[in-house]
Formats: structure tokens, sequence, C-alpha cells
């Protein structure tokens, strides 16, 4: 009888076990995933719709710069979901005119286009690639347009002050490995604004290589809004910080705007000169 | 008079270490431990770009090239190649594999490994612009591969640097970090290759694995045959003297002076370069000078004297010339100092002191040694000589033959001489690293597989640097840059350029759905910024920086070479010139060539002509020493003029069998400097001895005939005994090194095969040319010498 029970017992606290470890697994995951789909939304899709001009400095190693000023035009579709930009280009001079239009899809392939005034001509941009620079800064499309949720596994690996900021720290490691440049990034998010303050970027060798950095943060209309930020290369010892001025929500912008055969006649009501 | 002075101190020296040659022996042995103590601390440096000093200007340029447009410096190019073309699933399986599999490799840059696999592929398709990686998910069906195959051979900036123009080959680059080893690497790049692969081949190449595999094999080929000399000189000595102390003596000058000059430039904090590694064989050449002493002790001994007697009379007479010859050699590859190449200097530096480690040997270490030889040996070594003067006849029959016909030998030296002047002219300078392997090593196959398929392995930058920002996105710079990489693709050995203006002619071809016509640089300013632009946002932003600086103030052409050649960067430079000579760059535009293969070209021909110069003030200096030794203009020359004859021939062979002058070769002129002066030296020098010591002239009639007669004695004498010492040296010598033609790298058979052929040639144009001279001149030379 008593080998019985002590042999239960074992089997009953194996069990356990099993679905303790399984669980405390699963909520990591939970959490890190929770963690990363607020930061996704605090992000990228505050309120419906934003404008902001956006200034970038892309600095190598040789401390020349290479200046780029872009309004941006945001509508949220769906929260979280479907999204559309319009970017215009202000500077340098030589692109002064040139127009980017992405239909955001979580999931799928963007629908992108690409507006030349010098030949004036619309090109539409068929890509699944997830390393290609934005604009030729150290930021790429990804980092600018947000990479889908489910394209990597989130688990919350810890809890950390940055300066004396409480964060929780995830581990985001990409499902399909070698599809970016990465093998896995960590963030550190802020429990309050849900914003991500540092990124680091692992090669495949586990060697960190690019840091993001949040190096400002104003409330604007309410909404805790990075307009600061840096990301420096540290292998090319190249960086770009980018600012966002005149930052305004809920403007009014409408649909219709992100249209193709816009891109050749911006609208003035939004984009200046 | 401070010649005698010197003379005497030495037998002084040699007096003192009789006394005490127990002591000597122990205090040489306690220095060598010394010494041999510093070897644990070697460290070793293969890297072509330290043979310019850091400050050289060329080098810094190199640096800064590199920096600005974050290229690296060792790259290694690994290749596949599949004779019935690589658009098949296991193939282009291979590739993207090896390009993951390799970054997990420590020493590999991992982000910058660069293969179809890892670059944006951009093209126009029905009117849409799609970016993509060139190879992303492997296609199955006959179709698809159709259609990746020409996605990717469509892309001109693609064909001849990832894939080869026919589709059977490409490459996958793989950068490494500064330090990296290129053969470890290999190494472990070898063990991912996958095995059975049907009709896939891989080979390894650029300059990275030459260097580091050059490296790696040069210590394991000294390791191997500076022991392999030693034995073969060990069993020529035993044949000689059949005596187990004299063979331990030579071997052991040899030795300690290796070990003395090796330690000392390793506790000196110097790493061993290509150049010092071979400072050792050629020390063991040059310590063969001492079969002089024990060929004359052996002389001595027979001749019944004691054995203490035996050698300070030995040491009296050899002493000098061995004394003069160690210091011309060490002056012969002293002046190495002058050359600005660091290693070069650190390598004559190095051989000068350990031929002085020899000479203070000469003086002290063997006479000690001698000094202990039991009787009974000594009796054996005497026997084996024979009692009294036994000369072999069929020396005597070379000096009396000599003497006699003197105006035919003449005759003789001097077509021979015409003909090596012909060959010296047709002399072509040149240096290939990639040809210090044999023409099937591994190494070498690699490079001609990939070279025949793809852009090339070794690489150069032009750099066009403007004035003003912006300039080069101008239009008709870019066509300016583009006319001039046509130019220099006519060279078939420069087998691939790109630059910004291919880059922006794809930009354009793409932008216009693929009509041919817009295969060129657009006409506007703007249009050039925008397609810069559109290129920014669709590629890595480290491929644009390698060719346009941020301000679009400097470009750099990239230029692949089918060659490691010096020549064919000599050949980019000319045609860049004259290029620019009738198609003038704007004011204040210049440009400027860095990269590997021009620092090649720089060092090797620093190398090269300084090796040329500092042989050439060595002549000098050794000419010089010879009149000071020998008191006299004449006898200066004639002793220099077997070392001319021996110097022009060799050399005229070179050229009329049209072997490159290259870094081997050229290390070996400072050589042939050292040791062919030696014999002429001790022949010159016993010569005088003799015609001293014999007994002099009658009076009267006889007088004329007489000298005649005395002169050609002491001529078949010098010829007979002192020239039995120059063959026994110079075939030891031949001997030890011959053995170095069966070595596996092409420079050090070049040297094993040189050095024999340098002492032979010296040792009979010393011993057959200065009897035939003297005899000829003896009128001139023997009044002016007052011999």
């Amino acid at each position: 009888m008593k080998k019985v029970l002590s042999f239960l017992a074992i089997v009953f606290m194996l069990f356990v076990s099993v679905f303790w470890t399984k669980n405390v697994y699963a909520q990591d995951t939970q959490n890190g995933k929770t963690a990363m789909s607020e930061m996704l939304l605090a992000y990228y899709y505050p309120q419906t719709d934003a404008k902001s001009e956006i200034s970038m400095r892309i600095v190598n190693r040789q401390g020349q710069v290479r200046q780029r000023r872009l309004t941006m035009l945001r509508l949220n579709q769906t929260s979280g979901g479907d999204q559309s930009y319009y970017i215009y280009f202000h500077e340098p001079a030589d692109v002064k005119g040139m127009s980017f239009l992405v239909l955001k899809h979580p999931g799928r392939n963007d629908d992108r286009w690409l507006y030349f005034p010098a030949i004036d001509l619309v090109k539409r941009i068929a890509t699944s690639d997830k390393r290609t620079s934005f604009a030729g800064s150290d930021f790429t499309y990804e980092d600018v347009s947000g990479r889908a949720l489910d394209d990597d596994g989130h688990e919350l690996i810890g809890e950390e002050n940055l300066g004396t900021q409480p964060c929780l720290v995830v581990k985001s490691v990409p499902k399909r490995q070698g599809e970016a440049e990465f093998s896995y990034r960590k963030f550190w998010i802020d429990k309050t604004t849900h914003l991500s303050l540092k990124v680091e970027h692992y090669d495949f060798k586990g060697k960190i290589y690019k840091v993001y950095e949040t190096q400002e943060i104003q409330t604007i209309q309410g909404t805790p809004t990075i307009t600061k930020a840096v990301m420096k290369d540290l292998e090319n010892e190249r960086y770009t910080e980018i600012t966002m001025k005149n930052v305004s929500y809920n403007v009014g912008i409408t649909s219709d705007i992100f249209q193709e055969r816009l891109l050749r006649r911006p609208p003035r009501q939004w984009i200046g000169e | 008079m401070d010649r005698q002075e010197g003379e005497m101190k030495l037998e002084r020296l040699t007096q003192i270490v009789l006394g005490r040659p127990k002591l000597v022996i122990g205090l040489v042995v306690a220095i060598s431990i010394f010494f041999i103590a510093q070897f644990p601390k070697i460290t070793i440096d293969t890297d072509p770009k330290h043979m310019l000093p850091a400050t050289s200007p060329v080098r810094q340029y190199n640096d800064k090239v590199e920096k600005d447009f974050v290229l690296h410096p060792d790259v290694i190019v690994l290749g596949v190649v599949n004779t019935d073309g690589i658009f098949n699933p296991k193939t282009l399986t291979y590739v993207k594999d090896l390009t993951n599999a390799v970054r997990q490799i420590p020493g590999v840059i991992v982000r910058d490994v660069d293969s179809l696999s890892t670059v944006e592929n951009v093209f126009s398709k029905e009117g849409e612009l799609v970016v993509k990686p060139a190879l992303g998910d492997i296609p199955q069906t006959t179709e698809e591969l159709a259609v990746l195959r020409k996605s990717i051979l469509d892309n001109s900036l693609f064909v001849g640097r990832f894939i080869s123009s026919d589709g059977k080959a490409i490459a996958i680059f793989i950068p490494i970090e500064t330090g990296a080893n290129g053969k470890e690497i290999a190494d472990k790049i070898r063990t991912l290759l996958p095995k059975n692969s049907g009709l896939n081949r891989f080979y390894l190449a650029g300059d990275p694995v030459a260097r580091d595999t050059f490296g790696t094999e040069m210590f394991r080929q000294m390791g191997l045959f500076s022991p392999i000399a030693g034995l073969v000189m060990c069993i020529a000595l035993w044949f000689m003297f059949r005596n187990g102390i004299v063979i331990i003596a030579n071997m052991a000058a040899a030795m300690i002076s290796i070990i003395w000059s090796m330690g000392g430039l390793i506790g000196l904090g110097f790493p061993v370069h290509i150049m010092s590694s071979m400072a050792p064989v050629f020390l063991m050449a040059i310590a063969t000078d001492s079969v002089h002493i024990f060929n004359e002790f052996a002389f001595r001994l027979s001749e019944g004297q004691d054995k203490r007697r035996a050698i300070l009379e030995t040491m009296k007479v050899v002493g000098p010339p061995v004394f003069y010859s160690d210091i011309t050699t060490a002056v012969g590859f002293a002046a190495l100092a002058t050359v600005t190449i660091v290693p070069v200097k650190i390598f004559g530096l190095v051989v000068a002191f350990g031929t002085l480690v020899i000479l203070l040997l000469s003086f002290t270490f063997i006479p000690a040694l001698l000094m202990l030889i039991p009787e009974k040996h000594i009796l054996k070594l005497a026997s084996a000589h024979g009692k009294g003067e036994k000369f072999s006849p069929s020396l005597l029959r070379l000096g009396r033959f000599c003497v006699e016909k003197a105006k035919p030998i003449l005759l003789v030296g001097i077509v021979l001489f015409i003909v090596a002047m012909t060959g010296l002219m047709r002399i072509h300078v040149n240096n290939n690293m990639v040809h210090w392997f044999k023409f099937n090593s591994e190494v070498r196959t690699a490079d001609r597989i990939m070279n025949k398929y793809l852009g090339g392995t070794s690489t150069a930058y032009l750099i066009v640097q403007t004035k003003n920002e912006g300039a080069v996105g101008d239009s008709a710079f870019l066509r300016q840059i583009e006319s001039l990489q046509r130019e220099l693709e006519k060279d078939p050995l420069i087998g691939k350029t790109f630059s910004l203006a291919d880059y922006i002619k794809r930009a354009n071809l793409i932008m216009h759905d693929n009509v041919p016509p817009f295969n060129r640089i657009p006409d506007s300013k703007q249009e050039v910024g925008q397609y810069l632009f559109l290129l920014q946002s669709a590629a890595k932003p480290r491929h644009l920086d390698n060719v346009v600086d941020f301000s679009l103030k400097t470009a750099n052409i990239i230029i692949q070479l089918k060659s490691w050649d010096a020549d064919v960067m000599k050949s980019v430079i000319d045609r860049a010139n004259s290029f620019f000579a009738s198609h003038p760059l704007s004011e204040e535009t210049n440009f400027k060539p860095a990269g590997i293969a021009y620092f090649n070209m720089v060092w090797n021909h620093e190398v090269l002509w300084g090796m040329v110069n500092s042989f050439l003030w060595g002549l000098i200096l050794v000419l010089i020493l010879l009149v000071f030794q020998t008191r006299s203009f004449l006898w200066g020359i004639l002793s220099f003029l077997p070392l001319l004859f021996t110097i022009a021939l060799i050399y005229g062979v070179v050229g009329l069998i049209g072997k490159d002058f290259d870094m081997p070769v050229a290390v070996l002129s400072t050589l042939s400097l050292g040791m062919a002066i030696d014999f002429a030296i001790h022949f010159v020098g016993r010569f005088h001895q003799r015609y001293k010591e014999a007994p002099r002239k009658p009076e009267g009639d006889g007088l004329a005939s007489y000298s005649q007669s005395h002169l050609k004695e002491a001529l078949i004498w010098t010829v007979a005994r002192p020239g039995k010492g120059i063959f026994l040296n110079a075939i030891l010598f031949a001997l030890g090194f011959a053995v170095m033609a069966f070595s596996a790298l092409t420079p050090y058979i070049t040297v094993g095969v040189f050095m024999a052929a340098i002492m032979i040639l010296s040792s009979v144009m010393s011993v057959i040319y200065l009897p035939a001279l003297i005899q000829l001149g003896h009128r001139k030379l023997i009044k002016e010498g007052g011999v």
C-alpha cells in the first residue's frame, strides 16, 4: 500500500511539475507577447491619425552627415491592423518631391508606391524583404513601419530599471531564422508608456551589433510620443538620429489621400513646401 | 699596421681559448641557453601589408580608404562550381546553407558575408519594381529555376562578382576580422563543405587564405627542410673527414648562430616574418665556412704537427680569410638595413648578426672543440688525409690546366659573360603571391578556377576625389567613370569593375522596365539623386558606402583582377593614367589607387628595388673591404671578379629562362654576395701566403724563369690545397640545399636550387678563373701587389 501511495505521489509530483513548468513558460511567453503587442500599439498606432515632421541625421564613421527631412501622415484603418502612410521628402534638394505611399497589412506584404519627380513616374514596389534600409538610414523599413507581432516569438526575460524608468525586458526571436539580419532582439519596454526605450540587435553569433535608444519622450495631446531617438550601428560605426517635430494627432486625415495618383500632387493641406 | 695588429689579436684570442677549452664551450652553451629561453615568446606575422612600415603613406592611405568606404581588408572567397550549371535545387541549397553556416565561424564578420542569398536583387517585373533576396526560397521546378536564372543573370551588378556569366560558378564573400587567421577559418569552412556533392566543386581563394596558408606552410617546410639539409650536410662531412667531432663542431656552429640570432630577434619582440623564417637556412649555409678550418687542420695534422700547434698554425693561416669572408658576408646582409621594408631590414640584420656569431665561434668555440678531440680520433683524421703533402691528382691537374690554358679559359669566360648580359637585359621584375604555391596546390588551383569563371580574386580600388560636394552625382562625371571602367576592362586580366555608375545605370534600366536604351547614366543630376535614393532603400547601406561617400565628393571604383601579378596592377594604373590624359577630369579632381593589389605592387616594387639598391651598396662595400684586405686596388678587383661573374651568370640565366625576378630571387642576390666572395678571399689569401712562404728566388739569370715557375707552383698548390676546402665547402652547401627543391612552396625551391647553383658556380669561378687571371696579369699584379 505504501508502495502504491508513494508511486502515486511521484506520478502526481511529476505531473504537477510538468504542468507547472509548462505553465510558467506559457505565462512568460504570454507576458512577452502582451508586452510586445502593447509596445506596437503605443509606438505605431497611437490615436487614429497623426501628422509629424521628421528630420533624420545619418552620420558615417568619417563624420560625414546626410540629412533627410520628411513629412509623415498616418491613418489607422483598424487598431493594431491595417494602416496607411504617406511620406513626403522635402530634403535633400535632389529628392525633393519624392513621395512614398504605404498600405500596411500586418501578416502579408505591404503595398508600396514611390514617386520619382525627376521622371514624373510612380513605381509600385513589390517586396517581401525585411532587411532593407529606410531611405539609406540605419533604421530598416521594418523599424519605421513595424514588424508583425507574429513574426517573432516573444519572451519576457525580466524587469529592469533603465535610468529611473522601470522596464520589462522582452527577447524576440524571429520564427523564420535567416530572414532578418538579427538572430534575436532585446527590448526594454517602459512599464508606464509601453514605449520601447532601448532595443538591442544580436547577430547570428549572438553578438550585439545595433542599438536603438529613445532619447526624448513628450506627451502630445495626452499621448506619450517619442520625439527623439537614435539607431547606432556598432560595427560600421554609423548612426542615425531621428527627430519628430510638430506632431499632432487626430487632425482629420482621410483615406482618400492615400492614393497612388495623389503621389504626384501631394495634399497641400497636410504637407507644406 | 692595424691589419697585422688585428690578426695578432685573433691569434692571441685563439691562444687563450686553447688554454681553457672547457670554459669556452661552457660559456657558449650558457649563452645559448639564454637565447633558447626566448623562443617561447615567438610571434608570427605573415601579413604582406606589414611589409611597409605603419607610417608609410601608401599604407595609411589604404587604411583610410578601407575605413571611409567600409571595405573589408581581408575577404575569403568560397567558390561553388558546377559544370552543369548551378541553377539546380541541390547546388542552390548548398549556396544558401553554406552562406548561413560560415556565419557561425568565429572570426567571420557575420553581417557582411555576401552571397546571392544575402544581397537584394532589384528588378523590373510587369511594370513593378521587385526588391527581394537574389536567392530566397529555393525553387524546385524547371520553370521557376529558369525564372530565377534569368533574374540573377540579368543583373549586371551580380555577373562576374557573385555569379559567372555562364551560370556555372557562384562566389560567397566571407570577410574576416583583422587578426583572424585566414587558414584556420578556411579549414573550418572545409569541414562544412558537403561530401559526395556530385558535380559540385568547392574552392577557397582570397588573400587571407593564401597568406595564412603560406605562413603555416612556411614554418612546416622550414621545420622539415632545415633538419634534412643539416642531415645531408652531416653525411657529406662524414665522407670528407670521417670524424664525429668535425661534424659536431660544424653543425654546432650553425645551430648556435641560429639560436643566438633567432633567439635575439624573438627576445627583442620582433615577429618572425616570411623573410626572417629563412634566416636559419642562410646561417647554416654561412656556417659551412668553418670547413676551411677543418680542411687545413687535417692537412696540418697529417704533416705530423702536434694538436695544439696544428690548431694555432691552422688559425694563423686560415684565420684572416675566414675573418674577411665572414665580415664581407655580414656587410652584404647588413646592407639590407638600408631598405625601407621592415621585414627585409630585420632579416638582413639577423643574418648579419648570425654571421658575426659564426665568426666569433670560428675563433673560439671551434678551436676549443678541436682541442678536445681525443688523440685516437686525431690519428684517424690525419690518416684519412694521408701522410705529408698528398694532393688529389685531379685537383693538381686542374691547377696546371688553369695556369697553362689561361687565355682560352678567359675567352670562354668573356663569351659566357656576354650571354649572361643578354639574359640580364631580359630580366622581368614581378611578384605573385599565389605563385608561391605549386601549380597543383589547393590554393593555386582554387585561385585559377575562380579566376577562370569569375571577375577575379585580387582587388584594387581607384579613388576619384572631386572638389565639390555632390560632384560625383553629376552625369558627366559618372559617364567618365563608366568609360574608364570600359577602358580598364579591355585588359583580359582585369575581370570586373564596378562603381556608382553601374548602380545608377542599373536603376535607370529597371525604372524604365528593362528597355535597353535606358541602360545608361541618366542626363539630369536630379534623376541620379533620386535613383541613388531608391538604391539606398533597396540595399544594405554598406554596399553603396563601398562606392561613394556621403557627401558625393569621392567615388570608389572597385576593380577585380584575375591575377596577383604586380604587373596587372601596373596595367590598371597605366590605363587609368592614359585615359585621364586623353579625357581630362575637371579641375582639382584627382585619382589615387589603393587596395591589396596596389599594396602588393608597391611593396614588391620597394622590396625589389630596395634589394637591388642595397645589393649595389653591398657590392661597393665588399669591393672596398677587399681592397683594404689585399692592400691593393688591383688585387681587390681581382678577388671581386668571381663574385661579379657568378652573379651575372645566375641572373643571366634567370632572364634567359624567363623566370620573374621576384622576392625570393631578390633575397638570394644578397646571399650570393656574401657566399660567392668567400671563396675568392680564401683563394687569394692562401695564394699570397704560399707565395711568400716559398723559398726565395736565386741570384742571376734564372730570375725570370724561376719567378715564373714559382708563381705556377704557388697557383697549383692553391688550387690543390685550399681549393679542396673550397670545393668541399661548395659541395657540402649545394647538397644541403638541393633537398629544398622538394619543398611544396616555390620560394623555397628557388632558394634551394639557387643556393646550390651559386655555391657551385662561385667555387668554380674562384678556383678556375683566379689562377688563370693571376697567371695572365702576374706582371702587373705581383709588382703592384707587392706580394
